[in-house]
């Protein structure tokens, strides 16, 4: 029996338009039970890489596959769910209107009442979409990659806009789907919502990829924790230290924090409050292209 | 109707009906012009203007709602998504052209009614009947040509050149101002224009005449044309990779 394909397989992704490189080598792999954080800068080829895996965009060179059929045929639609972008949205319609619209375009009824407490959309359900705020909008957005009760949902900037009680409702949405088998991917600039939902990550650069894997990984990689203490006004930490002040606290970065404290008792360094924390995933990733750039 | 063409059609309506600013020019307005420019001819034309202001209803619908429909689905984020999701194009445009046909109708509805209830033109089922005819081949000439506009223009742009095109074609064609009222060397210029044609059919189907086959090709010439330009149109998308 042969397993079965995989969410996304995606080899080699190339794209221009006209003279500009958009992504000029990406590879993907995603599994069912799997949430993947796609990063990079402003420009750095996401958005077109998303679009080749929805079949919106027909890559220049290399091949897109989702659960082994084609990006952007029907067996690969009708497996996927993902969140439309806020601007154009039709004005004229209702919340549950384009629900049960996206629902019977999968051939099913919109699960409106689960939909509309997963994404909170209770207050404007009947109302037209015409005078919405943006995190209402953003909450339908999010509620119809789910209407069609997807196996692979691509998220693309989820959580913008949304008050912190609706970004909480959305982490748990997102955990909950991917415990139960959903495959996600996830578009954000919001660095602890990737730690919160992702297993894995790939970040883009200028249209390559330039680091993947998981994240448990990653970290095992470059193992180094945060320092972070208040010093006396007008006192500064040693040099050997290597902190950084953020206006309010002192950080410093240590692969060995046990030898780093000890070190800073030995020399009577006046520090209070201090917290030791996992080095968040952003300065993770940046220390390890550091270090990649340096060798 | 398959599900899908019904669920398609559902939204269309529901997304055309809510913005007067699509149905009142479209519906409304070729009624309204009637009343006020086509109606108390005298006996001898008033079937002939009451046909000329239902072609005239025909060609807003194709050009308002597929120019603009057309040039939105190139640039609307919210187009684009659908085209992500299951189900075809070819369920989206067949009920875009069965909503066509409900503003058709309702337009064309209007006109008649306007001429039967306020003119008094008298003309018989059979005669009716062939207009219905010509309004359906007239439909689908300007079904065409709103699709070329709507390849070659933004969506923003679209409504106001349909109005620079659609406007003084509808006067060129003659289906405001009878031909024979009209500047000779403009009347030369109309025996040109697919407005002509579609009026000149619609007569001679009134009259009960046989249809002239040069007004025929010539309606068949510009649905042509006006096909070759949604192609190029819709080619020079798909090179930009965008389709």
């Amino acid at each position: 029996m042969t397993a079965p394909a995989p969410p996304i397989l995606a080899e080699g992704l190339a794209k221009r338009f006209g003279s500009v490189t958009a992504v000029s080598h990406i590879d993907l792999e995603l599994a069912s039970g799997q949430a993947l954080g796609l990063l990079g800068p402003n420009g750095a080829g996401k958005s077109t890489t998303l679009s080749m895996l929805l079949g919106l965009t027909r890559p220049d060179a290399g091949t897109a596959r989702i659960f082994g059929a084609p990006a952007g045929s029907q067996t690969a639609r009708q497996r996927i769910g993902a969140t439309p972008q806020l601007a154009g949205f039709p004005d004229q319609l209702t919340p549950r209107e384009v629900l049960q619209y996206t629902a019977a375009r999968y051939g099913k009824s919109a699960p409106v009442d689960a939909l509309v407490d997963q994404f909170g959309l209770g207050e404007i359900i009947d109302r037209r979409v015409a005078g919405f705020s943006g995190g209402q909008v953003r909450r339908l957005a999010l509620a119809l990659a789910f209407a069609g009760d997807p196996d692979l949902v691509f998220l693309d900037e989820p959580t913008t806009g949304l008050d912190a009680e609706a970004q909480e409702g959305f982490v748990q949405t997102a955990e909950d789907y991917v415990a139960q088998g959903g495959a996600l991917v996830l578009t954000s600039h919001h660095w602890a919502e990737i730690e919160a939902i992702c297993d894995a990550i790939t970040l883009i650069d200028a249209g390559e990829t330039v680091l993947t894997g998981r994240i448990d990984a990653i970290r095992a990689r470059a193992a180094v924790s945060l320092l972070s203490f208040d010093l006396a006004p007008g006192s500064l930490p040693p040099a050997w230290l290597a902190a950084r002040h953020d206006g309010a606290r002192w950080h410093a970065e240590t692969p060995d924090s046990d030898t780093t404290l000890r070190r800073m008792v030995r020399e009577d360094i006046a520090f209070a409050n201090l917290t030791l924390a996992p080095l968040g995933l952003r300065d993770l990733i940046d220390r390890i292209r550091q270090e990649e750039a340096q060798s | 109707m398959t599900r899908q063409t019904l669920n398609e059609l559902t939204l269309t309506l529901k997304i055309l009906l809510r913005q007067p600013g699509f149905w009142i020019p479209t519906v409304l307005f070729p009624a309204m012009f009637y009343a006020f420019f086509g109606a108390q001819s005298s006996d001898r034309w008033a079937a002939s203007v009451m046909a000329s202001f239902t072609v005239y209803a025909v060609l807003g619908v194709g050009f308002y709602q597929f120019g603009v429909s057309v040039a939105q689905d190139r640039e609307s984020p919210f187009a684009r998504w659908q085209r992500s999701l299951p189900g075809g194009a070819v369920a989206q445009w067949i009920a875009r052209v069965l909503a066509s046909l409900v503003f058709v109708a309702i337009a064309v509805v209007l006109v008649v009614g306007m001429a039967f209830l306020f003119d008094r033109v008298e003309v018989g089922a059979a005669a009716l009947l062939r207009l219905l005819g010509i309004c359906l081949i007239a439909a689908v000439a300007a079904t065409v040509m709103g699709i070329a506009l709507g390849s070659l223009t933004s969506a923003r742009a679209a409504v106001p050149i349909a109005n620079l095109i659609y406007l003084p074609l509808a006067y060129l064609g003659g289906l405001w101002v009878p031909p024979i009222a009209l500047p000779s060397v403009i009347n030369s210029i109309s025996q040109w224009t697919p407005t002509r044609a579609m009026g000149e059919l619609s007569w001679a189907a009134i009259d009960g005449r046989a249809l002239d086959p040069w007004h025929l090709g010539l309606l068949a010439a510009w649905t042509a044309v006006a096909a070759g330009i949604a192609i190029v149109g819709q080619v020079l998308v798909r090179r930009s990779g965008l389709a």
